[in-house]
């Protein structure tokens, strides 16, 4: 009799105490879980260089690295240029990589805080445009190009439309009129095009950024003797990260300060690979640039009538 | 005076030394010979080396310098980029960089190339090297800092205008004889 009561006992005590272990696991396991739930999930619109899926690839380990550093789960979201306003205006996304131009475009339409800028190629968060023609064609100076046929980037484009359009324009050649018929290249890949275009006698010139130029000679696509440079513009800001005005300022810091001690060795694990982060996202660094650097770029843009300040 | 048997002993031992004193000095004078003629030969190998870097440095810069003085600044650094392919760690590319940025205004990376060349090769700030490029440093550093300087006063928490400040003290101190 007492063995039995020892055995039901000690089978009331292992039930107590399983009962406990399970509540004791449930309540680290939500907990975990709620953990997971409050970190704060914010998305960072990325401007579509090529495809979505290049974009995606350039920029997830600096998204992670980003999310690492500050303990908000950032999400990228590709975003195409020309949705880029519109996107952001309904708070799809409150952090934002693009073109200086877009910068502009944000900051005077919806006051976008300057985060930093990328640094890639010669003049570091700068670069410039220019208008080439091929070595030998018979085009040497800038008032050549009158009557010939001439291919530009995207027209949002800083230094592969806006910038030389502006530069003719001051140099009294007005691209509407002054050319026999001037195009935009389709689908991906403009700004390589437009140079293998000239390159190849499809177009006569090309408003070329200076970095593809840079990037195809150091990549040995093309040499630096095929080209006649007719024009440079002036050195302006490259691609930039802001963040929408509301964004709490401990957190503006934060990136910041994050996205400056970047170095070329600094990587992260994405989908079970280590990457390193810089390369992939084929910046050099980052540059904390002032709002009055994109200045250069707003007296352009008013010049040639685009956003933000375009009037119809 | 009788010369005995002990006296020759000590004779000969004397000569012995005296030949063996003679010969060492003659040996000494010779090794002397030598070294001066080894720290020649060495002089001359290190004067020839240079001059066949300087030669090779004409000849693989010859065309970014050709365009640097048609003006063509532009297209120097495009082919500045593509000797760079062949020898991306020269210094003299980095200092032919820092010039033709230097001369387009860029003079926060006109001065990031100088520093790049100069922990390279510590040539181009000495004086007396034909490669020296002293004066054109001195110019940078002061343009440096009277545009550099104020402005980064001014924004005491930007990182940018610290690393340009940074690179501007390092130039200095290379000018002003400080070692890496």
């Amino acid at each position: 009799m007492s063995v039995c009561n020892m055995l039901h006992k000690n089978s009331a005590s292992l039930k107590a105490l399983t009962q406990l272990l399970i509540t004791l696991l449930c309540t680290f396991g939500l907990s975990g879980c709620n953990f997971k739930q409050e970190r704060k999930v914010m998305k960072i619109g990325y401007m579509i260089c090529n495809s979505e899926q290049e974009t995606i690839a350039r920029f997830a380990p600096l998204t992670r690295y980003l999310s690492d550093k500050t303990g908000v789960e950032f999400v990228p979201v590709p975003v195409d240029t020309a949705d880029f306003e519109g996107r952001f205006q309904k708070g799809e996304f409150a952090l934002t990589h693009g073109n200086s131009l877009l910068y502009v475009i944000l900051r005077e339409n919806h006051g976008l805080q300057l985060l930093a800028s990328e640094k890639r190629g010669h003049f570091g968060s700068r670069t410039a445009g220019a208008i080439i023609a091929r070595k030998g064609g018979g085009i040497t100076k800038l008032t050549d190009i009158r009557g010939k046929r001439m291919v530009f980037g995207p027209m949002l484009a800083p230094t592969g439309y806006l910038a030389e359009y502006d530069l003719m324009l001051r140099s009294g050649i007005d691209p509407e009129r002054d050319l026999a018929y001037y195009a935009i290249p389709p689908g991906s890949y403009k700004h390589e095009k437009l140079i293998y275009a000239v390159l190849y006698g499809q177009f006569d010139v090309a408003a070329a950024p200076m970095l593809d130029l840079e990037t195809m000679v150091k990549e040995g696509k093309i040499a630096a003797d095929d080209f006649v440079i007719l024009a440079q513009t002036p050195v302006i800001p490259y691609c930039t990260f802001g963040a929408a005005k509301e964004t709490d300022p401990k957190l503006v810091a934060k990136i910041r300060q994050a996205l400056m001690e970047l170095t070329p060795e600094t990587a992260v694990d994405v989908a079970g690979e280590r990457i390193k982060v810089l390369k992939a996202a084929w910046v050099d660094g980052f540059e904390e640039l002032q709002d009055s650097d994109f200045n250069p770029i707003r007296e352009m843009a008013k010049r040639v009538n685009m956003p933000p300040y375009a009037k119809y | 005076m009788k010369i005995d048997k002990f006296d020759k002993l000590l004779g000969l031992l004397l000569a012995s030394v005296l030949i063996a004193l003679v010969l060492v000095l003659w040996q000494g004078s010779d090794r002397q010979a030598g070294t001066a003629k080894a720290v020649a030969d060495r002089v001359m190998e290190r004067e020839l080396t240079y001059q066949a870097r300087v030669a090779l440095l004409q000849k693989l810069y010859g065309p970014v310098d050709e365009l640097r003085r048609k003006g063509e600044l532009q297209t120097a650094l495009l082919k500045l980029d593509e000797v760079s392919r062949q020898y991306p760690g020269e210094a003299h590319g980095h200092v032919l960089q820092a010039e033709i940025l230097h001369e387009m205004g860029v003079l926060e990376e006109a001065l990031a190339s100088y520093v790049a060349g100069i922990r390279l090769n510590g040539e181009y700030i000495d004086r007396k090297s034909p490669l020296s490029r002293r004066e054109a440093i001195s110019r940078l550093v002061t343009e440096g800092e009277r545009d550099i300087v104020s402005r980064a006063k001014a924004n005491p928490a930007n990182r940018t205008l610290a690393t340009a400040l940074t690179n501007i003290n390092y130039l200095k101190s290379r000018l002003a004889g400080g070692c890496e």
